[in-house]
């Protein structure tokens, strides 16, 4: 287009074209050339109406761009940009018919201070994390205290492995370190770094620990992927994040259940020092010991206790037969023949010893033995 | 054994039951009987937990077949 002929040939029937014409003609050029975009700019003349909507420009040294923010797009910022605030626009460019005028409708706006295109990702992600509560304090696992299968996914030839293998080296030797190799950065790295997270499921350890050393803020971006906070959050064992430096927090750290400054802090978090578990472990071992010493030192004082109560038991017992026996033995001295000879009694025995009861047993010159008190007198009965 | 025996390995399991068994002996309602058997059963596992400890050298493996799938 731009040929005189094609003008021509759309032209209105009074030779000219009306500025309503031209301005929508104009209005639908931009809008099919150039497609919703960002730009990157610096404020300016912002002015804040009644009706909610933004106005302000973009500049640069060489140009101006007039926008426009609707309040139903600029009501999600936190706050308005401030006059000389470098930002990114996210807009589509756009003819305002009534003014005549160029401009760019803007539906987000990111200042680059605050990492702009990275912080509009970053948000988005983490608000969709949010609503399937992936961040909730609630979901974090603890740490297993003695963890023997350790699983670290990172690159295989970071500092950030072998500063976790001199960690634990020196900390924990006992376990076993397993290594899945992964991108930490670059095209492959989303991908690879899913893949690690999902073979965890298949590996039987009893920690992993995803991460990386520092890098600029485009190096660690793939640890602020949704996906890859979501494989964190779905794994089977507690997961400690260790990305970059102390100052880096990514979506990766806000879901996993343990988030270390660094890759050493991450070695550290998952072990515990083998000097101290030795040390308990003696302890335990004296406990055990002076347990069952005290254990047994109380059955040897219940038992002698025992036996005391025993031997006093059975003294008295004694005692109390002692005096029954000389209850009886004063009833059998009553009972005993000898006292009642003492009364005056006599008994009569032939000579075989039986005892002589009535008349016919005393034959006329029988012998017999007369027994009284004291003694025996031979006597005969009379001839009659 | 008690049924809380776990596999040798599992240091957590020897320290935790290792743990328990100490506390039992430390109570004061135990049978002499049962506090003999648990004492050979802490000695048991105090030694398993040395043997464990003892290791001298991180182990370290690297795992590709995830990259496979």
């Amino acid at each position: 287009m731009g040929r005189p002929l094609d003008l021509f040939a759309a032209a209105s029937p009074e030779g000219a074209w009306t500025v309503s014409q031209v301005t929508r003609r104009a209005h639908a050029v931009v809008e099919a050339g150039l497609p919703p975009l960002w730009v990157r700019g610096e404020v300016s003349g912002f002015k804040a109406w009644q009706s909610g909507h933004w106005y302000f420009a973009l500049r640069d040294k060489a140009a101006q761009l007039r926008c426009v923010m609707f309040g139903r797009d600029n009501r999600r910022l936190p706050a308005p940009p401030s006059e000389g605030m470098q930002v990114f626009a996210f807009g589509q460019p756009t003819v305002w018919d009534e003014k005549g005028e160029f401009r760019l409708t803007v539906y987000e706006l990111l200042s680059t201070e605050e990492g702009g295109l990275w912080k509009l990702q970053f948000e988005k992600a983490k608000a969709a994390l949010a609503r399937d509560g992936l961040l909730e304090p609630g979901r974090k696992r603890a740490l297993p205290r003695f963890p023997m299968r350790i699983a670290v996914i990172t690159s295989p030839d970071g500092a950030a492995l072998k500063d976790i293998i001199a960690v634990m080296g020196r900390r924990w030797p006992v376990a076993e370190l397993i290594v899945l190799p992964a991108q930490v950065q670059g095209d492959s790295a989303e991908y690879e770094l899913c893949s690690a997270l999902a073979a965890l499921r298949r590996l039987e350890v009893d920690v992993a620990i995803i991460g990386r050393g520092g890098g600029s803020k485009e190096d660690l971006w793939t640890f602020n992927r949704e996906r890859v906070a979501r494989a964190v959050a779905a794994s089977a064992v507690p997961v400690i994040s260790a990305v970059g430096h102390e100052t880096d927090i990514t979506l990766c750290d806000l879901v996993a259940d343990w988030r270390a400054p660094t890759p050493s802090a991450a070695a550290e978090a998952a072990t515990p020092d083998r000097d101290d578990v030795r040390a308990a472990l003696e302890q335990l071992g004296q406990r055990l010991g002076r347990g069952l010493t005290t254990r047994a030192q109380r059955a040897g004082d219940l038992l002698a206790r025992s036996q005391d109560r025993l031997v006093g038991a059975l003294e008295r017992r004694l005692e109390r037969l002692g005096d029954r026996l000389a209850a009886h033995g004063a009833h059998l001295d009553a009972l005993s023949p000898l006292k009642i000879l003492g009364r005056g009694y006599a008994v009569a025995r032939d000579a075989r010893g039986d005892v002589l009861r009535r008349i016919a047993q005393f034959s006329p010159g029988l012998a017999f033995r007369l027994r009284v008190s004291d003694g025996e007198v031979p006597a005969r009965a009379e001839q009659s | 054994m008690a049924a809380s025996s776990a596999n040798p390995q599992d240091l957590a399991a020897q320290l935790e039951r290792l743990e328990q068994i100490v506390r039992r002996l430390e109570a004061p309602d135990l049978d002499l009987d049962e506090a003999l058997k648990l004492f050979e059963e802490g000695v048991e596992r105090l030694r398993a937990a040395r043997e464990r400890l003892a290791q001298a050298e991180l182990k370290v493996k690297k795992v590709l077949e995830h990259l496979d799938r």
